[in-house]
């Protein structure tokens, strides 16, 4: 016990010790894994290949499903929802640049207080995570891709308002009501 | 509209026809959605346009095609260029007055007001030419001339219309060596705040009051230097809507005042959702920080609220953190109730359920969601429970709730600006449901039974009256019969009475006979919904009213968020026990045995019905307070205690119905048609959220202490 | 002997000595981690013993040997205030030389730090609650 304290109270250099090593191993796996994708990318015999047919692509059929490779927890793949929409204006302020996006964001997880600091707390990494998108379709894919199950909110159509500085002074308008 | 996404495949199939897939080229121009109307056209486009009355314009020489009256600051918003503005919105009259929004127009002398010109063919407009930057920088420079620098201490800090145009087309620094004008705060009541010294003058606040809250309190006195906005004498903003001139308010001059000095814009976690105020479905923005809502925000919705919020569902989110059920609870031996386990409570109320041998009841509030309902519903359904109610009446002769249009407000709430003549019956919809968007009341004149648009006229305040318009013989027939789109309104004082489904009856049978001289597609009957919950419940096939649960003595009586007292305990059997399920402890926990916290609206993913059979939903923000958990999980849990798992489901998918005709009956005297909430004071406090609130308690004492106000126009 | 090294091997037979033979050295050794020889400025009334070497450098140069009776179940909270500042360098003079002042407020005999214990201090918030929850109303 006391012995397990001193190792713990011992301060940087073991403890860098300790994790080097588990580095050690980490670095070996992920070495493992470029080999894997170094071989995929370049099939033998590419230099032989004319520099049109080096750009090749490489087509998949159907969708992908990215979920076994991702290595994202099983709680934060089959019960998260995503809603992918256009962020609506703030009511505060007029200006319309950011609108223009698809965003997508997580369902809200439980968050709490920190009875330390009284800071907010989550356990929910992807609580953050706002990713924006040219069109629904490229969400759309990108959350099957991930296994989250979607929803997709279409923004509010505008009508077409005729405007007219005129209309102030016409008698049957609901504008300068007190004036007239 | 939410797409649920469970068969996806097939689902991006359905929807890529319709939305055409964009090319990495075209998103720019892809990015403004156009209204239908207003074609953009483009040189490199193949397609030629249709040569109509358009006219061709160029704003940073990309050419648009627009109607013409169309002003240059819309017509580049076609083209996706965005001019700043501080005066101009689309919602509100064009006052032209900021001049933020000066651009060059190519063979003009001097740089024109977009919001206010409409376009010429051929203009070639420049909003990012030498002119037009100089123009910004210059009216930048006058405007703050006499604005503080307080943005650090400022609300508005970090949303600021002002500020940040500032950065982007102002000057590094002024040449304006005097001392600043400072203006006197006014007083405008207990949730606008005023720093009058920060306004612009844009006049925003003044064309919303009278334009789309219509009252004409705030207005502009002097001139020059010297002018101001105010109330002209001492006086509070009495206006249901009063919370939307903060939100319109470009700069810090109007600012929240419930919610004033507690956070800044960018830390707040902003989360969609759906008002539960009124069964009108606002849809908002819950901005919360730390577990706890901050504020409200409306969000754009053109069919509901286009983007105004009444200041209940505005003001009224301080009531979800006060007297609130954060622990299930259960009698003790001295009849008084103990904080206890869930698995407690779960147990006893389960035994409650089992011993009643299905001498079962429950009844819905109006708060309650569509999932709680259906759960509840099933619930009481398979322990052979007979009734399940709703505390809303709702008449049920005829065929009553069975026919989806007898209770719905069919002619959508954005069909109402095609209206020709709206009838109100037994409503006041100005404090029931904030119905906006065509319709501007005068204050005195909007009463029960009106019509409205430009002159509202107030027809009566009996039941003699609504016979008299179904007989014919009344004098406002004759316009009611020559209108082409007319509306009936029907409200709770109507439906809610004793003579209510005779009147009712009587008022369909009027509808009918209209509809046949109106278009075929045109709805005539409309009902107005007091509370949130309601269509959901009817959909789901609630019983309308208590009087079956008076009548049944049940054993166990299970509440649902019902607190407005519609049955008490004088009511029920000395034996009966009352399990009450809800987020706040009022009328309905007190009386309780059992009682089961539940979550607010804020607090959990559920789905409402609007009055006009629109289902939305909200989605949670927060996370409940203690042991508090969403309701459909409670009712879940208590099934699983007795064995009986079902299966909970969304809402029920709308019925197709058709209006049915109704016999001829008869009304047995006078009954009075007044509706119960007249007064703004009554408005502010309707439920157990906003009956917590301190918010609406100031609202209440300010608008009563008001009337003494000698200014005070009655 | 000094340019071999050499001196390195009679220091540290040096050390074992004064350090009580290899037995004692390897059970310091084991109990405080370091092994260090100094002269011994004082002790205080819970036996803890306080050595002071400058050949270490500053910062090293004084230590404490806890008490036997803490065996190995020891932490700084139990230097005793008197030579807390001898040993933190807040002065230089010793309490065996200069009588330590005594304050009315500071406790002579020092606490054990309760952390890991049941008196151990466990945060909690001082703020309002946000949530005002619903009392029942009693019949009482």
């Amino acid at each position: 016990m006391a012995l397990c304290r001193k190792i713990l109270s011992l301060g940087s250099p073991m403890r860098q010790l300790v994790l080097s090593s588990e580095r050690c191993l980490s670095v070996s796996t992920t070495h493992h894994i470029d080999n894997l994708n170094k071989k995929q990318v370049e099939p033998k015999g590419v230099e032989a290949l004319n520099p049109v047919e080096k750009n090749l692509t490489i087509t998949v059929e159907g969708l992908a499903d990215i979920t076994k490779l991702t290595g994202v927890p099983e709680e934060h793949i089959k019960p998260r929802r995503v809603l992918i929409k256009k962020p609506t204006k703030n009511a505060m302020q007029s200006g319309t640049n950011n609108l223009h996006k698809w965003v997508m964001t997580f369902d809200t997880k439980e968050r709490w207080e920190n009875p330390l600091m009284g800071w907010a707390s989550t356990a929910d990494p992807l609580s953050n995570l706002e990713v924006e998108f040219a069109s629904k379709e490229d969400a759309i894919v990108f959350c099957e891709k991930n296994g989250w199950q979607w929803a997709v909110q279409e923004p509010p159509q505008k009508p077409p308002r005729a405007k007219s500085y005129a209309d102030n002074f016409s008698w049957n308008k609901r504008t300068r009501r007190s004036t007239k | 509209m939410l797409q649920a996404g469970s068969a996806v495949r097939g689902l991006c199939k359905a929807i890529r026809p319709s939305a055409p897939i964009v090319k990495a080229a075209d998103k720019a121009m892809a990015a403004h959605a156009l209204p239908a109307t207003l074609v953009l056209s483009r040189s490199q486009s193949n397609k030629p346009v249709v040569a109509d009355n358009r006219v061709e314009v160029f704003v940073d020489d990309i050419p648009v095609m627009v109607e013409p009256g169309t002003t240059v600051l819309q017509a580049a918003a076609m083209a996706g260029v965005e001019i700043p503005r501080f005066c101009y919105h689309e919602r509100l009259s064009v006052a032209g007055n900021c001049r933020m929004c000066l651009v060059e127009v190519e063979k003009a002398a001097k740089p024109v007001a977009a919001c206010a010109m409409p376009v010429m063919k051929g203009w070639r407009i420049k909003t990012n030419s030498e002119m037009t930057r100089k123009a910004r920088e210059g009216v930048m420079e006058f405007l703050l001339i006499n604005h503080p620098l307080d943005c650090p201490i400022c609300d508005q800090g970090g949303e600021c219309d002002l500020q940040d145009q500032s950065m982007a087309f102002g000057s590094d620094r002024t040449r304006f060596l005097d001392p600043k004008r400072a203006v006197e705060d006014k007083n405008l009541g207990p949730l606008v705040k005023t720093i009058m010294t920060r306004c612009i003058h844009c006049t925003r606040c003044v064309r919303f009051a009278s334009e789309v809250a219509g009252v004409e309190d705030l207005g502009t006195t002097g001139r020059g230097n010297s002018m101001e906005i105010g109330t002209y004498v001492e006086k509070m903003l009495l206006s249901e809507l009063s919370g939307n001139v903060i939100d319109l308010c470009p700069v810090g001059a109007l600012t929240s005042k419930p919610y004033s000095f507690s956070a800044r814009p960018w830390e707040l976690r902003r989360t969609d959702s759906i008002d539960v105020f009124d069964a009108l479905g606002s849809n908002i923005t819950v901005n919360h920080r730390t577990g706890e809502v901050l504020r409200i925000l409306p969000k754009t919705n053109e069919d509901i609220n286009e983007e105004w919020l009444a200041d209940k569902a505005r003001f009224a989110c301080d009531g979800l953190k006060r007297q609130r059920l954060v622990a299930p609870m259960v009698k003790d031996s001295k009849g008084d109730l103990r904080p206890c386990e869930w698995e407690d409570a779960l147990i006893v109320a389960a035994t409650a359920l089992q011993e009643a041998n299905g001498s079962v009841a429950a009844v819905a509030g109006g708060q309650a969601d569509a999932e709680a309902l259906t759960a509840l519903r099933d619930l009481v359904y398979r322990l052979g429970g007979q009734h399940v109610c709703t505390e809303e009446v709702f008449p049920d002769n005829g065929s009553g709730t069975d026919l989806r249009s007898n209770y719905l407000l069919n002619s959508s709430i954005a069909g109402m600006e095609e209206a020709d003549l709206v009838v109100f019956i037994g409503t006041n919809p100005r404090y029931v449901v904030l119905v906006l968007p065509c319709m501007s009341p005068t204050p005195g004149a909007w009463c029960w039974c009106c019509l409205v648009c430009h002159q509202p006229q107030h027809l009566g305040d009996s039941s003699a009256t609504v016979e008299q318009l179904c007989a014919g013989t009344h004098a406002f027939s004759s316009k009611l019969a020559a209108a082409k789109r007319p509306m009936i309104i029907v409200g709770q004082a109507l439906l809610g009475q004793s003579q209510g489904g005779v009147l009712y009856a009587k008022i369909c049978q009027l509808a009918n006979k209209l509809r046949g001289s109106v278009e075929p597609s045109w709805r005539v009957l409309n009902v107005l919904h007091r509370v949130a919950s309601q269509v959901a419940a009817l959909d789901l096939g609630y019983k309308a009213g208590v009087a079956a649960v008076r009548q049944q003595k049940p054993k166990v009586l299970f509440l649902l968020g019902a607190d407005e007292g519609a049955i008490t305990r004088s009511d029920l059997p000395a034996d009966t026990t009352v399990i009450y399920q809800g987020s706040h402890g009022d009328a309905g926990a007190a009386m309780a045995d059992i009682v089961l916290p539940g979550a607010t609206y804020t607090e959990k993913t559920a789905t409402y019905v609007n009055t006009e059979g629109r289902a939305q939903t909200t989605l949670a923000a927060i996370t409940p307070p203690g042991y508090a958990r969403e309701d459909w999980k409670i009712i879940r849990a208590i099934s699983e205690v007795l064995l009986c798992v079902f299966n909970v489901v969304a809402h029920e998918e709308p019925m197709n119905v058709m209006l049915q005709s109704v016999g001829a009956a008869r009304v047995d005297g006078s009954a009075v048609l007044r509706p119960a909430l007249l007064q703004l004071e009554d408005y502010y406090m309707t439920d157990v959220v906003s009956r917590a609130s301190p918010t609406m308690a100031k609202c209440i004492a300010a608008v009563k202490k008001e009337k003494s106000n000698r200014y005070h126009s009655k | 002997m000094a340019f071999f090294g050499l001196d390195r091997v009679s220091r540290f037979f040096n050390l074992i000595k004064e350090n009580g033979g290899f037995r004692q050295s390897l059970y310091k050794l084991y109990r405080q981690n370091d092994l260090k020889s100094g002269t011994l400025v004082g002790t205080d009334k819970l036996g803890n013993k306080y050595y002071e070497n400058n050949e270490y450098f500053l910062g090293r140069n004084r230590w404490v040997i806890y008490s036997p009776s803490l065996g190995t179940d020891f932490d700084g909270s139990a230097v005793s205030p008197a030579w807390f500042g001898w040993l933190h360098y807040k002065t230089d003079i010793p309490p065996t030389q200069k009588e330590h002042v005594q304050y009315s407020y500071i406790d002579t005999t020092p606490s054990p730090n309760p952390t890991g214990t049941n008196k151990a201090y466990i945060p909690y918030t001082t703020g309002k609650p946000k949530i005002q929850a619903w009392v029942p109303p009693t019949r009482s």
